[in-house]
């Protein structure tokens, strides 16, 4: 009997986790380690965040779905792993530390014949000064996005009571990423305050670190705007015009203070802002996970990238933006040092970001780091998913399964308000995720699958998705037939 | 080398819109092409685009007439908002109002991709902001508002400035006169079907009246139409929907209707 060890229950690990216990029956253990007792689905965050979904809603308790799988489930949050053993486990292992009320303080050394790193992303709130502070909202997490939506009810109230509100969203470190989340969170305030009646006591404001608006970390793709194609650029910046949205870009947030945040822009020079409410995304790193030798030595650096994500088949030494290659991306999402290791969603690290790098003249990077979304997160999930169940059915040379960023589409619904009539969404597919230069010269994008457009019938799509991947995440009748 | 102007109806193309990764010869001659053809055609500035060339990159003349050569450029801040004339070498002979930026900074590349920033006003800035679009996919057209972008398009249909001085409005006061000559058709229609259950000579006699008194109503909207269709339509030079043939028509269908109803109820109302 084999042990597949998934660590974290998000998107891709839960994807991962659920297919594998399909795949390999009883004869075979599958084990989840996770710290929360519940899933949840981020992308609806945003509607919890301006009081338009409950946290109810967008969660569920894992502990039933995993027990109708056959799944174990630890509710325990990884801390180190031990790929060759120790001198006195012959298996490799990994160590986790319970955090459920009844378990807290105990840990536990879980072998593993294979172990998928599916921890997704820590929220680096600590990367810049005040961040972590409290003077700005999150909406990562549900616990986060309900405090957002209690916040941004106190800010409407005041402008009821005739009190002006600065509304400052977008990216808080010059090196995040997620534009997307903030994107639709800045225009679903827009469309609550608008509801409430009180647009013209509010200022709202973006800022990021994206070279030009509509960037999202891609470069960039195109959309459909009334016939005509053009860039991301364009379109989102008749969206932020037509929405009375002032916006800054460039920007690496240095600090945040109660009300106020310094930034350093492109061309070097600071500035700062004011805000009466602000969501800020953090930078992502790694959520911190340990490495250690037979011999008890610390091999983290050689299992994960400095940021803390885990190295896989990618090219790592690809070098400067020219040199930058679709076939830099990982396929497999093996680890190169340790064969029955893989890492898939957020927890793998890239081989470099997807959009153009800049930096200012003082040297600090601002550009987005390379986003992976839950439709890519889930694809890989299966896919790793199927070369370990593979390995363990058919034998250990079995050959891996393939998903390279590089050759694979996604789709995006980018929520722009939530209602049943006046709701509206941007709906976008872009293929490749990563840009292929060398098979699509110019934007290295197929064009014909590449494109995007705003509406009503967006809105009811992501509005329909976030009951179907719910669905999907509970392993309801035809989950398996839902794509990633 | 002077190159050809690519004008409208070429599409701007994202596909082309591309950031460029190699500073190499290729890139340098594009350059030199841009200029000479800034040169030839006395032009303020042209996007690599306008050439054919797919690459982001742009040159302009600066406030004193130097080439400014903008690799990769991107626009991070903008402050104020003006209304200008634009008129643009895509669209030769055209011009429209549109709405930037006053003021604009921007980071770009040199030839040998150092970054370099710039802080631009007026003029230039307006300048740049169209080229940079270019770069992106667009131009001028998906920056119009909804009014502007209406009395381009007309522009563009003509070729021209002239004669465009307003657009053809969608609703007419004249259109006021068959509202009402309807209204009158429809209490005509209710009278006829009315005077199938009354029995009394006297009432289908004042019915009868009324009958007439419509119809004299009605063929007076029709007249006072159709000369007050033909003032209105002369104010509105580039208005198809002005034209006679449709003003005739209107009235056609009116005249026809209330024929028919008036004949209908000769023979069934009029008691005499
Ligand atoms: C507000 C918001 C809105 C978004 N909207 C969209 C959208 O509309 N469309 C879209 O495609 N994507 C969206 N995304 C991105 C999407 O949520 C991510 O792509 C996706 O969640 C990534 O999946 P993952 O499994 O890698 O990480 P996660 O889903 O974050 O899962 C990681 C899991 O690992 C667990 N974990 C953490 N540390 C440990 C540890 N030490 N040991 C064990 N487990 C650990 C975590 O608790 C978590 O359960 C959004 C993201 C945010 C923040």
């Amino acid at each position: 009997m084999a042990r597949l060890v998934v660590l974290g229950g998000g998107v891709s690990g839960h994807t991962a986790a659920t297919f594998a216990a399909k795949w390999l029956g009883s004869q075979h253990e599958v084990v989840v380690v996770t710290p929360n007792s519940k899933w949840n689905w981020i992308p609806s965050n945003i509607w919890v965040g301006v009081g338009q979904m409950t946290k109810e809603e967008v969660t569920f308790d894992l502990a039933p779905v995993y027990a109708k799988a056959g799944i174990t489930y630890k509710q325990a949050k990884a801390v180190s792993i031990n790929p060759e053993g120790s001198e006195s486990k012959e298996k490799p292992f990994v160590t986790v530390e319970f955090t459920s009320e009844e378990q807290a303080g105990q840990s536990e050394e879980i072998e593993y014949d294979y172990i998928i790193n599916a921890t997704g992303p820590k929220l680096n709130f600590g990367a810049t000064p005040g961040l972590d502070a409290g003077h700005t909202v999150s909406v990562c997490t549900a616990d986060h996005a309900v405090h957002a939506s209690e916040e941004l009810a106190k800010s409407i109230e005041k402008m009821k009571n005739g009190e002006r509100q600065k509304f400052l969203i977008g990216t808080g470190h010059g090196m995040c990423t997620c534009q997307g989340a903030a994107f639709e969170y800045i225009f679903n305030i827009e469309h609550e305050i608008n509801k409430a009646g009180v647009r013209d006591m509010a200022d709202i404001k973006w800022i990021s670190n994206e070279s030009f608006l509509g960037d999202f970390g891609m470069g960039g793709l195109h959309m459909k705007v009334g016939g005509y194609a053009v860039s991301s650029k364009i379109f989102t910046e008749s969206l932020f015009t037509e929405r009375g949205v002032d916006w800054l870009i460039g920007a690496h947030v240095s600090k945040v203070e109660e009300g106020r945040i310094e930034y350093e822009l492109l061309d070097g020079s600071t500035g700062e802002e004011e805000f009466d409410f602000s969501m800020l995304i953090p930078p992502f790193a790694g959520v911190g996970l340990k490495a250690y030798n037979k011999a008890g030595e610390d091999i983290t650096d050689t299992v994960f990238a400095p940021n803390g994500f885990m190295k896989v088949d990618a090219n790592y030494a690809a070098g400067s933006y020219e040199n930058w290659k679709a076939s830099d991306w990982p396929k497999t999402y093996q680890n190169p040092t340790y064969d029955n290791m893989f890492a898939c969603g957020i927890a793998f690290a890239p081989p470099h970001p997807i959009s153009k790098p800049m930096s200012s003249p003082n040297g600090t990077p601002i550009n987005p780091t390379p986003p992976r979304t839950g439709m890519p997160s889930g694809i890989i999930g299966k896919a790793v998913a199927h070369s370990i169940c593979d390995r363990i059915l058919k034998g250990e040379n079995a050959p891996l399964h393939e998903s390279s960023m590089a050759d694979m589409g996604a789709a995006c619904v980018a929520s722009a308000g939530k209602g049943f009539f006046d709701g509206t969404a941007a709906a976008m597919t872009v293929y490749p995720v990563v840009p292929d230069f060398e098979k699509y010269p110019g934007t290295g994008r197929d064009t014909d699958y590449t494109f995007g457009e705003i509406g009503l019938a967006g809105h009811w799509i992501k509005h329909i998705l976030h009951y179907l991947f719910i669905w999907k995440a509970k392993l309801k009748a035809g989950w398996t037939m839902i794509p990633e | 080398m002077v190159k050809d102007i690519v004008r409208y109806p070429t599409p701007p193309s994202v596909e082309f819109a591309t950031d460029v990764r190699q500073f190499d010869e290729a890139l340098f001659s594009l350059i030199e092409d841009l200029k000479d053809t800034i040169t030839e055609n006395n032009l303020d500035g042209l996007a690599a685009f306008q050439i054919g060339s797919y690459f982001n990159v742009v040159v302009v003349k600066d406030e004193n007439g130097e080439f400014l050569e903008l690799i990769n450029p991107r626009i991070f801040t903008t402050e104020g908002k003006v209304t200008t004339t634009e008129t643009t070498a895509y669209f030769p002979g055209l011009s429209a109002e549109v709405t930037r930026y006053d003021k604009i900074s921007l980071v770009y590349q040199d030839r040998e991709g150092k970054q370099h920033s710039l802080q631009a006003q007026g003029a230039l800035s307006i300048l740049l902001q169209r080229k940079i679009d270019y770069t992106f996919g667009a131009h001028f057209l998906s920056k119009l508002s909804k009014e502007e972008k209406a009395k381009f398009e007309k522009k563009l249909e003509f070729g021209a400035d002239v004669a465009i001085s307003e657009t053809c409005p969608t609703t007419f006061k004249r259109d006021y006169f068959p509202k009402i000559a309807n209204i009158a058709l429809i209490v005509m229609a209710l009278l006829l079907v009315g005077s199938l259950f009354v029995g009394d000579k006297a009432i289908l006699e004042s019915m009868w009246s009324a009958q007439e008194y419509l119809f004299a109503t009605v063929v007076l909207l029709n007249i006072v139409y159709f000369f007050y269709a033909h003032y209105e339509a002369k104010r509105y030079t580039s208005c198809i929907s002005c034209q006679t043939g449709n003003i005739i028509g209107t009235m056609l269908v009116s005249i026809i209707k209330l024929i028919l109803i008036m004949v209908i109820s000769y023979f069934l109302i009029n008691p005499n």
